[in-house]
């Protein structure tokens, strides 16, 4: 079993009642969490977590020319469709067989790096906040609010802020200091996306083989002037984040089994080695480790693999509580990879989607995500991996692999180090985040902070060497490609969420087949034909309930922290609902050419 | 899609994207797009065209970089 063992407790005779929060809402309102709640043990007791969305991007990408699948798979989120174009391009280069030039990598690890950056602040200080703010905790915990009132900052002379409940304040939605300076950092991080790939979310310059983008010098100064007048706002929030969160663990003994799992992490790496990338399958475990967040799974503290071939492999997405028909009976798209490996039915690049749209039984079927996990050899069970909402899994895997050391960066084997210059008030700062002893909420919280200074302190690597090719006359950022009648193509990137893959499969130069997995499947799945519950539920089922409400006025604060952690996004995670099946209007691509219809 | 009752299609079905006499845009189009070198590199025509050739490099050995 993957599932996280129940905690040995006294037992009072249990006192259930249904709660359900649906829809919690980011950005569209289709994730809904129903437990059943012990108010006189004070825990949940059972979790489902669901979806009421289809999408169907698997089935109408089929037969499309594969050149637009960055384009058509950015549409997939509103926030983060950069990371699926990105991930769509990797995908389609190996299937051409194109490696675009250098300069081109770099112009798309900036890109990337500036979407971490505004992701992970809009969320963590404008959404994930309300939650820990004065307003949200005075209505759930006022005992805990006093004592912050009398607490100390530890780090105070780095932020500013004198109490913990000062900090708090300062992250009341709409008012407090650090949600509006938040919401400005948010719209100057844009700003140096859009200088790197021209439009935010969907990126209007980033094509398969390179980019669109005029390297310029003043693109490259434009994006670090911009970076340095951000820099010291990443300390702060640093500091602030730490001094929250462990006040949390103080002043609540026990906060650390709210949301808390079994350490069942995987990262699919990030920021690709402009000088050993060369996007060829055979090569992909070497290419792989090369990249700047290094790829990994992670079991009960342990790394497993950080080989991009075997996390491969080890993919399969299975039914068991979702709205689909079984496709294992259809015929197979490859049966081996280029290096001759069988590739299993339940593999991505097999999937067939055929949806079966039913009512919800949660004894049944009871959501539209499907239940991607990771087949382990080596204990012979399929994992249900979450992605710690993204932070905690791609730290996490780059502490333990060792392997990323670069000027700015340094991974130590047990921690990851960040080095950031000198700010407009803050001196050189290097922040440590070292792995933790629990996968829990509060620490997928805290890793999101620490993973924004890491894609900074990047971004300023990847600055120095671009302007380093650009001052020498290297300004090439497109490679010529043909597409090819048959080919098959994977693509490994992370979503500011978490892990994201596209696999492609081209047959008479059109998409025969063609399967995102972002990592909202992992973390929102459902139970899988095993019974193994997804991330989401298996982490909200048996945590301890610290809100000092009881059932009548009821937030399900401790709930909402624990699915929050998690950076819930639901467009992904599902693969056209219009109302009553009102068709608004019928369009058909391409735009040229009346002939074509 | 399965066993789902849908209507009759109203959409043709999908063609490639690319309509004949387009650019594709997979190969360089240098002969329109003054100042880009077939090696990758460019000169200043690539950003103006007022004076580009005052904009140059002074020496062959100097990279050449378009003014921005």
């Amino acid at each position: 079993m993957t599932t996280t063992e129940a905690r040995p407790t006294e037992r009072k005779p249990p006192q259930l009642v249904d709660m359900s929060w649906d829809p919690i809402t980011r950005i569209i309102g289709n994730l809904g969490i129903y437990t059943k709640i012990d108010f006189a043990n004070r825990e949940v007791v059972e979790c489902h977590s669901t979806s009421s969305l289809f999408r169907g991007y698997s089935v109408f990408m089929k037969g499309k020319d594969p050149r637009d699948a960055g384009f058509i798979t950015s549409r997939i989120c509103g926030i983060c469709g950069d990371n699926h174009t990105t991930c769509s391009d990797y995908a389609q280069q190996m299937a051409y067989g194109v490696k675009p030039p250098p300069l081109a990598e770099h112009i798309v690890n900036l890109g990337e790096a500036a979407e971490y950056m505004f992701d992970h602040t809009i969320f963590q200080d404008n959404l994930v906040f309300v939650d820990f703010c004065e307003a949200m905790v005075k209505a759930t915990n006022p005992g805990v609010l006093a004592r912050a009132e009398r607490t100390e900052s530890p780090r105070g002379e780095i932020h500013g802020y004198r109490t913990i409940a000062d900090i708090m304040r300062a992250f009341n939605p709409f008012e407090g200091e650090v949600y509006k300076e938040a919401l400005k950092v948010s719209r100057v991080t844009r700003e140096m996306f859009c200088l790197m790939e021209g439009r935010h979310v969907h990126p209007s310059t980033l094509y398969p083989g390179g980019v669109g983008t005029m390297p310029q010098p003043t693109a490259f100064t434009d994006y670090l002037a911009r970076l340095m007048r951000v820099i010291d706002f990443v300390k702060k929030a640093v500091a602030m984040n730490d001094d929250v969160f462990d006040f949390f663990y103080e002043a609540l003994p026990g906060y650390e089994e709210v949301g808390r799992r079994r350490v069942l992490l995987g990262c699919w790496g990030a920021f690709q080695n402009p000088q050993t990338v060369d996007y060829r399958y055979e090569n992909m475990n070497s290419w792989g480790k090369d990249m700047y967040v290094t790829p990994g799974i992670i079991v009960d503290g342990e790394l497993v693999t950080n080989n991009l071939v075997d996390i491969n492999l080890g993919l399969r997405i299975m039914l068991g509580s979702s709205y689909y028909e079984d496709w294992v009976n259809e015929s197979p798209f490859v049966t081996h990879d280029p290096l001759g490996n069988p590739v299993d039915m339940r593999h991505p690049w097999n999937q067939t989607t055929v949806p079966v749209p039913q009512k919800r039984d949660f004894d049944d079927k009871y959501s539209w995500v499907m239940s991607p996990r990771w087949y382990d050899k080596r204990t012979d069970s399929h994992l249900a991996l979450d992605t710690g909402g993204g932070p905690l899994a791609r730290l996490w895997s780059t502490a333990l692999s060792g392997i990323v050391d670069t000027p700015y960066v340094k991974s130590t084997g047990h921690s990851v180090r960040i080095s950031l210059p000198k700010g407009e008030t803050l001196p050189e700062t290097t922040l440590e985040w070292r792995i933790p002893q629990w996968s829990n909420t509060i620490e997928r919280d805290r890793a999101r902070p620490y993973f924004v200074a890491y894609a900074a302190a990047m971004a300023l690597q990847f600055l120095e060497e671009a302007m380093g090719m650009v001052r020498a006359g290297e300004t090439k950022v497109f490679e010529n490609y043909e597409v090819p009648d048959e080919a098959i193509g994977c693509g490994f990137h992370e979503a500011v969420r978490g892990v994201l893959s596209h696999h492609l499969v081209i047959k008479d130069k059109k998409i025969a087949n063609y399967h995102p997995y972002p990592p909202t499947p992992w973390n929102a799945s459902p139970r899988d034909m095993y019974g193994t519950p997804g991330p989401y539920e298996d982490a909200v089922q048996g945590q301890p309930i610290f809100e000092e409400n009881g059932p009548d006025d009821f937030k399900g604060v401790d709930i909402m922290r624990t699915v929050r952690s998690f950076d819930p996004c639901l467009p992904c995670g599902v693969h056209m609902y219009v109302g009553k099946g009102k068709t608004l209007t019928t369009l058909h691509s391409p735009t040229y050419g009346a002939n074509h219809g | 899609m399965g066993n789902i009752r849908v209507g009759r299609a109203q959409a043709k079905p999908d063609t490639p994207a690319h309509v004949s006499g387009m650019h594709q845009g997979n190969h360089g189009r240098y002969k329109d797009q003054k100042g880009h070198h077939e090696d990758g590199t460019a000169d200043a025509r690539r950003s103006t065209g007022i004076h580009w050739k005052r904009h140059d490099v002074l020496a062959e050995t100097m990279p050449n970089i378009p003014p921005g």
